[in-house]
């Protein structure tokens, strides 16, 4: 009875001594975080979530956080950084726990599901009596409203547009494409630029994340296909056929574009062209920036996507935005924070630091973007963008991710016709217009 | 164990020669090949990680990306580390006390349920944590342990505590129930048989269970992210992950990140291994 | 003292009744701290998950919240890709822990031997265990990269291959990559445990073989493995378990791609769960892979005859 009473005894208390650390875990002289913002005495503190935390946006974020802070007594925003591949996790998270940040740097296509689950504060009200609301392109805020309703402000727009080596095109003797280039003259670059033996190959096609579906979707513009027509899903017409089946052939025919093609995600395709690995990709302007410290200023630029067959062509609008939840509890204070954004210094730097496209009209026309050689296929593309078909429903957001990608990569690999691929998607897109 | 006086066989001595030195030599570059080519990396500065062909040693080693990692005040390294150590190594002490208890309780008393109850604990594991997110990020909000050490050490036993028990279960099963009961007739009291016969034999699996829990909460990183809000309270596994950029991943200071983790367990672990030593068995078992 | 010896040694003459109510007793609260962390971590949120797959849940349509009994499950049998992903799944599992397993057996035997430099070695070998799985993920799959990767270069620069091979993007190549990186990181799990269970065997037991006559296969085949069944089976078993839901590595490296070829199901989980918003659906499939493993488990354990004491 004894030793058992003692054993128990023992452990009983070496049990508590293990709880009694935790318990004091929450010392207090480990709370003091090392980046806050000066506290306004009274009010509830803005929280804001930001999604991309890499050390030039945090730095950037954290200085335009703390310049609203400085400004106004009212309100104190504290910001969040939470890493890209859990943001929307976190946040989907967050809303389902009732208990969302009071604003958060998301992306127009995130929009579509959340205003589905009724997370989004209805801002068209707030929007429709802001001064600066005349200034920001319509085509903006056509990429944050659904149904009639602006459920986000437009921090930046971009579109996609084709990335090239200049100084490899003046090695392979080509003159540089005007804007108004073809199908033609971009195959025949792409050929000129493909040199296995050297590890050189002419286009990085994406073959992972959302927009290995909308690059071709934007080729099969060029050539008069659509992806909704009177309502109907028209993608897997004749012509889109076709111009999947062009697409492809860039990697099954021609080949020219590197072998980790099928899974090349933004990440991959922005460093095999940093590394000289691919001449030319497809993307938006945020990857500018890197492309300078990467290959050099003066060794790329931009161009719109090329025309095609059809004597037209598309390209996406897409924008990143700051939206307001409806579970917040600090809904004045985050609009406030918000429309600083989009004030005209925040926005210059937040839209310059970056190499994105400001969404304000009076900006977009500063030299520090209208002379930029790098973005100057971007804004040559504005007359032919469209916001991206793919928003029209909210169920096919998630369906580009599940089901369109890995009927592209098949038909990357070659292991599906292109009008398989498309009739199946077309049937997946149809499924979920609800 | 080397042979003690008796002649070896040219199987063992075979086995113990040649062998035994390719195979370590095999084992050692495999597993620290990726972390050699980390080390490059964190020693180069931009311009030599991208170039083509690819450069191995660096030309101009630069210590700037530790320097970088440590002192930014953005990205605060130093306080990363803090946050773990502390997160995890209050993680293994509880779980090694927890699961000693547990384990040696379904080892060795007999109850119906047992199998059951293992059963149990092992499924605790089968589903996928991602899931168990939002359920918990309820809790913690409720109880208001949001941004606090707690929220996440207790997040930890949910995947820690079941493997730490299932291990000590192991363990002590391996230990024949001999050894405690001869020690019992020999005059030696229940506690204290425990004590003296099997927690000793049980060591080296105590201290590799204990460096398992510390290890698995060292490199946990969903819990980290999704219980956390202040860039202060993050741990250096979620640290890591703010060099991977939207279209860019920064291989620099992540690399040195990725050396920077790693050292302080290589050292627990280190001072950990004179437990894994053979030999606490000398005059335990009556002849 | 030696009353209380006598009491106990008297006792346990007697049958067991009242020691083995003590003894219960005595289990049980050494049990309620585990019991209790694992009540309020995991099977509440396993109990809602299990309510939850019942109903028709998508985040985005709300409206549409309700009861559907098991449609969802209905669902996931007539869906081609959960089989896919279910086939890839035990190629996944089994290939990686079998090949951990053996390689990690053989770490913890050469590092049981007494040698210089010992101690660094061990510790060399559980590093690649340290690292975040995504992080790990993020390495080799930088290491994998056709065009810029190491491995691809060294193979290369050795003459051993001739034309840059696509590890991850190549539909049959890709699983075999992942599960060599899968291995990578699980050596260290086997190599350490097993080294302490080897640790645990008593030097007098294999004496007294030797003597026997018994050389060192033999040794190996009567003495080691059996004193180490329990190590084993309980080592093997959480890992099968785990990789069943280790979805980290695949979803850095390849998003499940390309096309599907290394989609295992909790990835796929993840995928309904995160882009679909489909959590009802994802519930179910998340119920489905616990009760195969519940399954699987149990008869491993009936087959292994488990953790049933040694000798």
């Amino acid at each position: 009875m004894n030793e058992r009473w003692l054993l128990s005894r023992r452990r009983f208390l070496r049990t508590l001594v293990g709880t009694g650390v935790i318990a004091a875990a929450d010392l207090p002289w480990w709370d003091a975080p090392l980046i806050s913002p000066r506290r306004a005495w009274a009010a509830e503190p803005v929280r804001f979530q930001f999604s991309v935390p890499e050390p030039t946006r945090i730095t950037l974020v954290t200085s335009l956080v703390e310049r609203f802070n400085q400004s106004q007594k009212d309100f104190a925003v504290e910001v969040e950084f939470v890493p890209q591949a859990q943001a929307r996790q976190k946040l989907i998270s967050a809303i389902s726990a009732g208990s969302p940040p009071d604003c958060c740097q998301v992306w127009d296509n995130w929009l579509g599901q959340f205003q589905g689950m009724g997370a989004l504060e209805d801002l068209t009200a707030r929007v429709q009596s802001w001064k600066l609301q005349p200034d920001v392109l319509p085509t903006a805020w056509q990429t944050v409203t659904i149904g009639k309703q602006i459920l986000s402000l437009p921090l930046s727009i971009t579109l996609d547009g084709i990335y090239y080596r200049r100084d490899r095109l003046k090695e392979v003797g080509i003159k540089e494409p005007t804007p108004d280039w073809t199908w033609d003259d971009f195959l025949k670059i792409a050929q000129a630029f493909t040199k296995p033996d050297k590890n050189q190959y002419g286009y990085g096609m994406r073959g992972a994340g959302t927009w290995a579906v909308l690059y071709p979707s934007e080729f099969a513009y060029a050539n008069g296909a659509q992806v909704l027509k009177d309502g109907k899903v028209v993608i897997n017409s004749k012509e889109g056929v076709d111009a999947l089946a062009w697409y492809m052939d860039l990697a099954l025919k021609h080949k020219v574009t590197p072998p980790s093609a099928p899974t090349d995600g933004f990440v991959e395709i922005v460093e095999t062209f940093g590394r000289g690995v691919t001449s030319m990709y497809q993307h938006n302007s945020g990857s500018v920036g890197q492309q300078k410290k990467n290959v050099g200023a003066e060794n790329f630029a931009t161009l719109p996507v090329p025309i095609g067959p059809a004597k037209t062509r598309a390209s996406f609008y897409f924008s990143e935005t700051v939206t307001a939840f409806k579970g917040a509890r600090n809904k004045e204070g985050a609009w406030r924070f918000m429309s600083f954004l989009l004030e005209d210094e925040p926005s210059l730097m937040y839209c310059k630091t970056l190499g994105l496209l400001p969404a304000r009209k009076s900006i977009v026309e500063q030299p520090d973007f209208k002379g930029d050689p790098a973005l100057s296929g971007f804004l040559n593309s504005f007359s032919f963008a469209i916001v991206s078909p793919y928003l029209a429903y909210p169920g096919w957001g998630g369906k580009l991710d599940s089901d369109g990608v890995p009927l592209i990569q098949q038909a990357i690999v070659g292991k599906i016709s292109p009008k398989e691929c498309l009739d199946k998607f077309a049937d997946i897109l149809t499924k979920n217009m609800a | 164990m080397k042979a003690r006086g008796i002649p070896s066989s040219a199987a063992e001595r075979l086995l113990g020669g040649p062998v035994l030195w390719t195979g370590l030599a095999g084992l050692t570059a495999f597993a620290l090949g990726p972390f050699i080519w980390m080390l490059l990396t964190s020693l180069k500065n931009r311009q030599e990680l991208y170039a083509t062909p690819l450069r191995y040693l660096p030309e101009h080693p630069t210590f700037e990306n530790y320097v970088e990692a440590w002192t930014s005040p953005i990205t605060p390294f130093s306080r990363f580390f803090l946050n773990s150590l502390w997160v995890c190594s209050a993680t293994m002490v509880a779980t090694t006390v927890i699961s000693v208890l547990a384990g040696y309780a379904i080892a060795r008393f007999r109850f119906a349920g047992r199998d059951a109850l293992l059963l149990v604990f092992l499924a605790t594991q089968m589903f996928p944590s991602v899931l168990l997110i939002a359920p918990l990020l309820t809790q913690w909000r409720a109880l208001g342990l949001i941004d606090t050490y707690q929220a996440l050490i207790y997040s930890n036993f949910s995947f820690t505590v079941p493997f730490t028990v299932w291990m000590m279960v192991g363990y002590f099963s391996s230990i024949p129930r001999e050894l405690e009961e001869s020690a019992m007739i020999d005059g030696c009291s229940h506690f204290g048989s425990l004590c003296r016969v099997v927690l000793p034999l049980a060591a080296p699996g105590i201290a590799a269970t204990a460096i398992f829990a510390f290890v698995v909460s060292w490199s946990e990183l969903l819990f980290a992210i999704s219980f956390t809000t202040q860039t202060s309270m993050r741990t250096l596994s979620a640290g890591l992950l703010y060099m991977v950029g939207q279209y860019e991943v920064q291989w620099g200071p992540l690399s040195a990140g990725v050396i920077m983790s790693t050292l302080p367990v290589a050292v627990l672990f280190t001072f950990l291994q004179r437990h894994l030593i053979h030999g606490l068995t000398a005059g335990a078992v009556k002849g | 003292m030696s009353t209380a010896q006598a009491a106990l040694a008297s006792r346990r003459a007697r049958p067991l009744l009242s020691l083995r109510a003590r003894s219960l007793l005595t289990g049980y609260l050494y049990l309620t701290p585990a019991a209790l962390c694992l009540l309020a971590t995991v099977a509440i949120p396993i109990g809602k998950a299990i309510q939850l797959s019942l109903y028709y849940d998508v985040l985005f349509k709300p409206q549409d919240y309700r009861f559907i009994w098991f449609d969802n499950y209905i669902r996931l049998v007539e869906d081609p890709v959960f089989w896919l992903t279910l086939w890839n799944s035990f190629v996944w599992v089994f290939g990686s822990v079998i090949l951990q397993f053996l390689v990690g057996f053989a770490a913890a035997l050469l590092l049981h031997q007494a040698f210089r430099g010992r101690t660094v070695i061990r510790t060399v070998m559980l590093l690649p265990w340290v690292i975040p799985g995504v992080v790990v993920g993020l390495i080799w799959q930088w290491l994998y990269q056709p065009n810029y990767g190491v491995i691809n270069d060294l193979l290369m620069k050795a003459d051993l291959l001739h034309e840059r091979v696509a590890w991850l993007s190549n539909p049959d190549l890709a699983m075999g990559a992942v599960v060599f990186t899968n291995v990578w990181r699980g050596i260290p799990f086997f190599a350490i445990m097993l080294l302490a269970g080897l640790q645990a065997v008593p030097d007098e037991l294999y004496e007294a073989a030797r003597i026997d006559g018994a050389g060192v296969v033999a040794r190996f085949w009567h003495v080691t493995l059996p004193l180490m069944r329990p190590i084993i089976v309980v080592a093997t078993a959480t890992r099968i378990i785990w990789t069943f839901n280790y979805a980290d590595l695949i979803f850095v490296m390849t998003s499940g791609g390309p096309a599907n070829a290394t989609q295992i199901t909790s990835t796929y989980t993840l995928l309904q769960a995160y882009a679909n918003l489909d959590f009802g659906y994802a519930a179910a499939l998340s119920v489905v892979l616990l009760l195969i493993m519940l399954a699987f488990t149990a008869a491993y354990l009936r087959i292994t005859k488990g953790v049933e004491e040694t000798g």
